[in-house]
Order: C-alpha cells, then sequence, then structure tokens
C-alpha cells in the first residue's frame, strides 16, 4: 500500500470509528448539563419555565439524607410519560438525569445521587408534549459532596 | 470494555424490575482532593438499555450521580427475555452488561 493509500484509509478509519459511537450511545445534551440556576436549567432541558405541577409523579426520598453524597431518590409516574427529568434545586448542574421511555418501558426510575445541600428536588415527565412536574424537599445533615 | 457491570432483572406479574451497579469513581468535577486540588470530572454520561435488542431506554446522566451508580428501572417483560445495558463515561470507556430476566 503506498502512502497516498493509507493516508486516505487511515481519515476512513478515523471518520468512521468518530461516527460510530454516536449510533451505538445515546447522545449527552451538553447544554441540558451547564452549571446554571434551576430556572435556566428548566429553559435548557425543556425549552420551558411552564409546567403543570401534578400528584401523579411521586418522588420518593428521605426526607433528611444523612449523607449528601448518596441520596437514593426514586422517581415513580402514573403518567405514561415518554421522558423523565429529575433536578436538584441547588446542585452546581440542577439536572441529574434525563431518561428516554420506548415502548415497554414503564415510568419508574430509581438512581442514588449527589446533593450538594438540603434542596428542592423535582422531577418532570413529559408526556404528549405537555411537561408535568412534581417536587420535594431534602435536608441534607452531613456535606459531602 | 469493562465487564465488572453486576446486572439483575427479576419479573412480577408480568413486570420486571431491573438493578445495575457500575463501579465507577463518579467525579463531578467540583471535589477536592486532600491537597485542595479539583479532581477532574469523569462521570458515566450516557447509557442505552435494550430488551431484545429493541431499545428500551435511553439515560443522560450528569455529573451529580453517586459513586458506583446504582440504577433501578422497570418494563412489561417475561421471563427469559434479553436485557442489555452499554454505559459511555467521560473518558470514553464502555461499561457492557447483559442478563436474562429470572
Amino acid at each position: 500500500m503506498d502512502r497516498r493509500h493509507f493516508l486516505a484509509y487511515g481519515v476512513l478509519f478515523a471518520g468512521y470509528s468518530l461516527a460510530l459511537p454516536s449510533k451505538l450511545f445515546a447522545e449527552w445534551s451538553v447544554n441540558s448539563f451547564q452549571q446554571c440556576s434551576i430556572e435556566q436549567a428548566f429553559i435548557n432541558a425543556l425549552g420551558t419555565q411552564e409546567m403543570v405541577k401534578t400528584d401523579k409523579i411521586s418522588i420518593v426520598a428521605p426526607v433528611v439524607a444523612t449523607d449528601s453524597s448518596l441520596v437514593p431518590v426514586d422517581v415513580i409516574s402514573e403518567l405514561k410519560g415518554t421522558r423523565i427529568f429529575l433536578f436538584v434545586e441547588k446542585n452546581l448542574t440542577p439536572l441529574v438525569f434525563v431518561c428516554d421511555l420506548h415502548e415497554n418501558a414503564l415510568p419508574w426510575f430509581s438512581l442514588n445521587i449527589k446533593m450538594k445541600e438540603s434542596s428542592a428536588l423535582y422531577a418532570v415527565v413529559r408526556d404528549g408534549g405537555k411537561f408535568f412536574m412534581s417536587s420535594v424537599h431534602v435536608d441534607v445533615v452531613a456535606q459531602a459532596c | 470494555m469493562n465487564e465488572s457491570v453486576r446486572i439483575a432483572a427479576r419479573e412480577e406479574s408480568g413486570i420486571v424490575t431491573a438493578k445495575v451497579i457500575i463501579p465507577h469513581p463518579s467525579e463531578s468535577g467540583a471535589r477536592k482532593d486532600e491537597s485542595g486540588n479539583i479532581v477532574p470530572a469523569h462521570f458515566i454520561k450516557t447509557g442505552t438499555v435494550t430488551l431484545n435488542g429493541s431499545p428500551l431506554l435511553d439515560i443522560q446522566l450528569g455529573p451529580a450521580v453517586s459513586k458506583d451508580p446504582f440504577l433501578q428501572f422497570r418494563f412489561k417483560g417475561v421471563k427469559g427475555d434479553i436485557l442489555k445495558v452499554l454505559f459511555l463515561d467521560s473518558f470514553n470507556d464502555q461499561f457492557a452488561a447483559e442478563t436474562r430476566v429470572l
């Protein structure tokens, strides 16, 4: 193989290997995971601040968390949404996770999260182009972020 | 490819509860070590979950996930379904696992 072909294949291969992960993996939204205020985080992630407050989404989290680096949070929705978001108001990066639900997935997601300090948690579910929101407050005793 | 991811899925009356633990430092990029230097960010960014080869969940995670992320989720399924997870962290390291629903 001469140099010209070697380079051409090299470029092709590099392009291919760069393109591959974007197909295999879900996209990670840089904009949504910016360090900002909670209001800005809603706009970045949802494109709006307009949400309908509902009691059909429950957030199961300890009222008082003893370890701020490990707070178990369950988001359970009675609405059959297509996307679940979790925000922690006082965190540097308020958005914790986004989860897209496909056909057989149920709107039930649980994760251990870090909290910078005592804060409100907001769970948002997108259902039919609208955003539904529910919130709880979690007090953090020890700082461990 | 890292094979140390632990995964389990159990079916009960048509609903499967899956649990996944990924051994990972999950550094947010905001923590300082003993000498006051900022520990660089190193956390899991995305995850895809497939059920028998079709997409089930697409997950995006931020820096505020605890060390050794522990995820649980539910879906409609039956015993014997093949559940696969694939995670990618901010260093482009992959974490994959698969299991059969019990």
